[in-house]
Protein backbone atom coordinates (compact mmCIF):
# COMPACT_ATOMS: atom_id res chain seq x y z
CA UNK A 1 0.00 0.00 0.00
CA UNK A 2 1.47 3.01 -1.71
CA UNK A 3 1.51 6.59 0.91
CA UNK A 4 -1.71 7.68 0.27
CA UNK A 5 -0.63 11.27 0.06
CA UNK A 6 1.99 10.32 -2.86
CA UNK A 7 -1.30 8.31 -4.61
CA UNK A 8 -3.34 11.68 -4.44
CA UNK A 9 -0.47 13.25 -6.41
CA UNK A 10 -0.81 10.72 -9.09
CA UNK A 11 -4.43 10.82 -9.21
CA UNK A 12 -4.24 14.47 -9.64
CA UNK A 13 -2.09 14.62 -11.95
CA UNK A 14 -3.86 11.98 -14.07
CA UNK A 15 -7.00 14.26 -13.80
CA UNK A 16 -4.66 17.32 -15.00
CA UNK A 17 -3.73 15.12 -18.17
CA UNK A 18 -7.03 13.92 -18.87
CA UNK A 19 -8.42 17.47 -19.07
CA UNK A 20 -5.31 18.76 -20.96
CA UNK A 21 -5.93 16.29 -23.46
CA UNK A 22 -9.88 17.74 -23.49
CA UNK A 23 -8.17 20.75 -23.89
CA UNK A 24 -6.39 19.63 -27.00
CA UNK A 25 -9.39 18.26 -28.46
CA UNK A 26 -11.50 21.73 -27.94
CA UNK A 27 -8.99 23.11 -29.62
CA UNK A 28 -8.86 21.42 -32.48
CA UNK A 29 -12.75 21.54 -33.07
CA UNK A 30 -12.26 25.50 -32.37
CA UNK A 31 -9.32 25.33 -35.48
CA UNK A 32 -11.26 23.36 -37.95
CA UNK A 33 -14.25 25.53 -37.18
CA UNK A 34 -14.10 26.32 -41.19
CA UNK A 35 -12.72 23.51 -42.78
CA UNK A 36 -14.49 22.81 -45.71
CA UNK A 37 -13.64 19.35 -48.05
CA UNK A 38 -11.52 20.45 -51.26
CA UNK A 39 -13.86 18.46 -53.57
CA UNK A 40 -16.76 18.76 -54.67
CA UNK A 41 -19.19 17.32 -52.42
CA UNK A 42 -16.86 15.95 -49.80
CA UNK A 43 -17.50 16.04 -46.08
CA UNK A 44 -15.60 18.86 -44.23
CA UNK A 45 -14.14 18.62 -40.70
CA UNK A 46 -16.10 16.38 -38.38
CA UNK A 47 -16.08 17.77 -34.85
CA UNK A 48 -14.40 15.68 -31.95
CA UNK A 49 -15.49 14.37 -28.81
CA UNK A 50 -13.84 13.11 -25.90
CA UNK A 51 -14.65 10.51 -23.35
CA UNK A 52 -13.04 9.84 -19.97
CA UNK A 53 -13.01 6.29 -18.13
CA UNK A 54 -12.57 5.93 -14.55
CA UNK A 55 -9.16 3.09 -14.64
CA UNK A 56 -8.13 1.19 -11.28
CA UNK A 57 -4.82 1.88 -10.60
CA UNK A 58 -3.20 -1.76 -9.09
CA UNK A 59 -0.60 0.01 -7.07
CA UNK A 60 -2.62 2.67 -5.17
CA UNK A 61 -6.18 0.58 -5.11
CA UNK A 62 -7.85 4.28 -6.31
CA UNK A 63 -9.45 5.17 -9.62
CA UNK A 64 -7.57 7.09 -11.94
CA UNK A 65 -8.79 9.25 -14.70
CA UNK A 66 -8.09 8.42 -18.39
CA UNK A 67 -9.43 9.19 -21.79
CA UNK A 68 -11.01 6.15 -22.89
CA UNK A 69 -12.12 7.29 -26.21
CA UNK A 70 -11.83 10.05 -28.75
CA UNK A 71 -14.78 9.83 -31.10
CA UNK A 72 -16.27 11.89 -33.92
CA UNK A 73 -19.97 13.69 -33.29
CA UNK A 74 -22.34 12.05 -35.49
CA UNK A 75 -24.93 15.25 -35.90
CA UNK A 76 -25.87 16.86 -39.06
CA UNK A 77 -23.43 19.23 -40.91
CA UNK A 78 -24.34 22.86 -41.21
CA UNK A 79 -25.32 23.85 -44.86
CA UNK A 80 -24.75 26.60 -46.64
CA UNK A 81 -24.88 28.10 -50.08
CA UNK A 82 -21.34 29.41 -51.26
CA UNK A 83 -21.10 27.86 -55.48
CA UNK A 84 -17.78 29.79 -55.09
CA UNK A 85 -16.05 27.26 -53.16
CA UNK A 86 -14.70 24.49 -54.11
CA UNK A 87 -16.16 22.43 -51.88
CA UNK A 88 -19.63 23.12 -53.69
CA UNK A 89 -21.82 20.46 -54.81
CA UNK A 90 -23.09 20.84 -57.96
CA UNK A 91 -26.25 23.22 -56.81
CA UNK A 92 -23.78 25.49 -54.91
CA UNK A 93 -24.12 23.91 -51.13
CA UNK A 94 -21.18 23.54 -49.28
CA UNK A 95 -21.16 21.10 -46.25
CA UNK A 96 -19.57 23.42 -43.02
CA UNK A 97 -18.34 21.81 -40.16
CA UNK A 98 -20.85 20.80 -37.45
CA UNK A 99 -18.67 22.91 -34.75
CA UNK A 100 -20.43 25.17 -32.29
CA UNK A 101 -17.75 27.67 -31.26
CA UNK A 102 -20.61 28.93 -27.40
CA UNK A 103 -20.43 24.82 -27.39
CA UNK A 104 -16.87 24.82 -27.58
CA UNK A 105 -16.19 27.81 -25.30
CA UNK A 106 -18.33 26.10 -22.58
CA UNK A 107 -16.20 23.28 -22.95
CA UNK A 108 -13.18 24.92 -22.80
CA UNK A 109 -14.32 26.90 -19.73
CA UNK A 110 -14.96 23.39 -18.08
CA UNK A 111 -11.64 22.02 -18.64
CA UNK A 112 -10.11 24.93 -17.37
CA UNK A 113 -12.42 24.71 -14.64
CA UNK A 114 -11.46 20.97 -13.82
CA UNK A 115 -7.73 21.47 -14.62
CA UNK A 116 -7.47 24.10 -11.80
CA UNK A 117 -9.55 21.85 -9.33
CA UNK A 118 -7.28 19.16 -9.96
CA UNK A 119 -4.09 22.06 -9.64
CA UNK A 120 -5.29 22.46 -6.10
CA UNK A 121 -5.77 19.17 -5.10
CA UNK A 122 -1.83 18.96 -5.50
CA UNK A 123 -0.94 21.92 -3.76
CA UNK A 124 -2.47 21.06 -0.70
CA UNK A 125 -1.18 17.61 -1.03
CA UNK A 126 2.10 19.23 -1.15
CA UNK A 127 1.36 21.62 1.94
CA UNK A 128 0.53 18.47 4.04
CA UNK A 129 3.19 16.99 3.18
CA UNK A 130 5.28 20.25 4.06
CA UNK A 131 3.59 19.84 7.37
CA UNK A 132 4.28 16.88 8.39
CA UNK A 133 8.57 17.74 7.42
CA UNK A 134 8.18 20.62 9.31
CA UNK A 135 7.18 18.45 12.50
CA UNK A 136 11.24 17.68 12.20
CA UNK A 137 11.79 20.91 12.14
CA UNK A 138 10.28 21.45 15.30
CA UNK B 1 3.70 7.71 30.63
CA UNK B 2 -0.10 8.53 30.55
CA UNK B 3 -0.71 10.88 28.17
CA UNK B 4 1.65 9.88 25.18
CA UNK B 5 -0.66 8.05 23.45
CA UNK B 6 -1.54 11.58 22.10
CA UNK B 7 1.18 11.02 19.59
CA UNK B 8 -0.57 7.89 18.47
CA UNK B 9 -3.83 9.47 18.12
CA UNK B 10 -3.00 12.29 15.97
CA UNK B 11 -0.53 10.24 13.79
CA UNK B 12 -3.49 8.07 13.46
CA UNK B 13 -5.68 10.69 12.36
CA UNK B 14 -3.27 12.04 9.89
CA UNK B 15 -3.19 8.69 8.49
CA UNK B 16 -7.29 9.01 8.12
CA UNK B 17 -7.04 12.43 6.69
CA UNK B 18 -4.96 11.81 4.46
CA UNK B 19 -6.49 8.70 3.04
CA UNK B 20 -9.52 11.20 2.90
CA UNK B 21 -7.11 13.31 1.10
CA UNK B 22 -6.53 10.80 -1.74
CA UNK B 23 -10.49 10.22 -2.25
CA UNK B 24 -10.80 13.86 -2.71
CA UNK B 25 -8.27 13.92 -5.20
CA UNK B 26 -9.95 10.74 -7.16
CA UNK B 27 -13.63 12.09 -7.05
CA UNK B 28 -11.97 15.95 -8.50
CA UNK B 29 -9.88 13.93 -11.14
CA UNK B 30 -13.10 11.58 -11.87
CA UNK B 31 -15.42 14.80 -11.59
CA UNK B 32 -16.24 14.77 -15.78
CA UNK B 33 -16.01 10.79 -15.92
CA UNK B 34 -19.69 9.99 -17.09
CA UNK B 35 -20.98 7.55 -14.68
CA UNK B 36 -18.86 8.11 -11.69
CA UNK B 37 -20.05 8.34 -8.07
CA UNK B 38 -18.37 10.65 -5.30
CA UNK B 39 -16.93 8.37 -2.60
CA UNK B 40 -16.25 9.11 0.65
CA UNK B 41 -13.89 7.53 4.01
CA UNK B 42 -15.79 6.64 6.32
CA UNK B 43 -15.55 8.92 9.74
CA UNK B 44 -12.76 9.04 12.03
CA UNK B 45 -15.40 8.73 15.04
CA UNK B 46 -16.99 5.41 13.74
CA UNK B 47 -13.49 4.02 13.14
CA UNK B 48 -12.39 4.88 16.88
CA UNK B 49 -15.73 3.79 17.68
CA UNK B 50 -15.22 -0.18 16.69
CA UNK B 51 -12.18 -0.28 18.62
CA UNK B 52 -12.42 -2.56 21.12
CA UNK B 53 -10.97 -2.27 24.90
CA UNK B 54 -8.67 -5.52 26.38
CA UNK B 55 -8.34 -6.34 30.32
CA UNK B 56 -4.72 -5.53 31.70
CA UNK B 57 -2.77 -9.01 32.20
CA UNK B 58 -1.61 -8.71 35.26
CA UNK B 59 -0.88 -12.20 35.87
CA UNK B 60 0.62 -14.83 33.50
CA UNK B 61 -2.59 -16.91 33.81
CA UNK B 62 -4.65 -14.38 32.46
CA UNK B 63 -5.92 -15.08 28.75
CA UNK B 64 -6.00 -12.04 26.44
CA UNK B 65 -9.95 -11.98 25.33
CA UNK B 66 -10.27 -10.05 21.92
CA UNK B 67 -7.77 -7.10 20.17
CA UNK B 68 -7.84 -3.95 21.10
CA UNK B 69 -5.05 -1.92 23.33
CA UNK B 70 -5.13 -2.41 27.48
CA UNK B 71 -3.90 1.14 28.40
CA UNK B 72 -6.99 2.81 28.19
CA UNK B 73 -6.37 3.95 24.08
CA UNK B 74 -8.46 3.36 21.42
CA UNK B 75 -6.26 2.17 18.67
CA UNK B 76 -6.99 1.13 15.52
CA UNK B 77 -4.25 -1.67 13.94
CA UNK B 78 -5.99 -1.26 10.32
CA UNK B 79 -4.16 0.99 7.56
CA UNK B 80 -6.48 0.88 5.47
CA UNK B 81 -10.10 2.69 5.60
CA UNK B 82 -13.09 2.09 4.71
CA UNK B 83 -14.13 3.71 1.80
CA UNK B 84 -18.05 4.05 0.53
CA UNK B 85 -19.66 5.52 -2.40
CA UNK B 86 -22.43 7.35 -2.64
CA UNK B 87 -24.67 7.56 -5.16
CA UNK B 88 -24.74 11.36 -6.19
CA UNK B 89 -22.41 12.55 -8.68
CA UNK B 90 -19.00 14.89 -7.75
CA UNK B 91 -19.72 18.34 -7.17
CA UNK B 92 -16.43 20.11 -7.61
CA UNK B 93 -17.08 23.05 -5.17
CA UNK B 94 -17.90 20.11 -2.25
CA UNK B 95 -14.75 18.28 -3.28
CA UNK B 96 -12.85 21.64 -2.29
CA UNK B 97 -14.60 22.47 0.32
CA UNK B 98 -13.33 19.00 1.93
CA UNK B 99 -9.89 19.31 0.58
CA UNK B 100 -9.92 22.04 2.76
CA UNK B 101 -10.83 21.13 5.88
CA UNK B 102 -8.92 17.90 5.26
CA UNK B 103 -6.01 20.75 5.52
CA UNK B 104 -6.87 22.67 8.36
CA UNK B 105 -7.33 19.18 10.52
CA UNK B 106 -4.09 18.03 9.09
CA UNK B 107 -2.67 21.38 10.33
CA UNK B 108 -4.09 21.60 13.50
CA UNK B 109 -2.71 18.28 14.49
CA UNK B 110 0.58 18.91 13.08
CA UNK B 111 0.48 22.12 15.72
CA UNK B 112 -0.67 19.78 18.98
CA UNK B 113 2.05 17.38 17.71
CA UNK B 114 4.71 20.55 17.41
CA UNK B 115 3.41 21.88 20.99
CA UNK B 116 3.41 18.29 22.82
CA UNK B 117 6.64 17.43 21.51
CA UNK B 118 8.12 20.92 23.01
CA UNK B 119 6.81 19.84 26.15
CA UNK B 120 8.42 16.91 26.02
CA UNK B 121 11.90 18.61 25.02
CA UNK B 122 11.18 20.96 28.68
CA UNK B 123 10.87 18.33 30.36
CA UNK B 124 13.70 16.09 29.21
CA UNK B 125 16.36 19.92 29.56
CA UNK B 126 14.42 20.20 32.62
Amino acid sequence: MIDPIVSSLKIASSGLSAQSTRLRVVSENIANANTTGNVAGADPYQRKTITFAAELDRLTGADLVKVSDVGRDPSAFVVEHDPGNPAANADGYVKMPNVNMLVEMADMREANRSYEANLQVVKQAREIINMTIDLLRS
Amino acid sequence: MDSAYLFGITSQRNAWLTARQAVVAENVANADTPDYKTKDVAPFEDVLNQVGMKMVADNQAHIAMGDGSSDGVARTGQQDWLVTTSDKDVTIEQEMLKAGEVSRSYSLNTSIVKAFHRMLLNTVKG
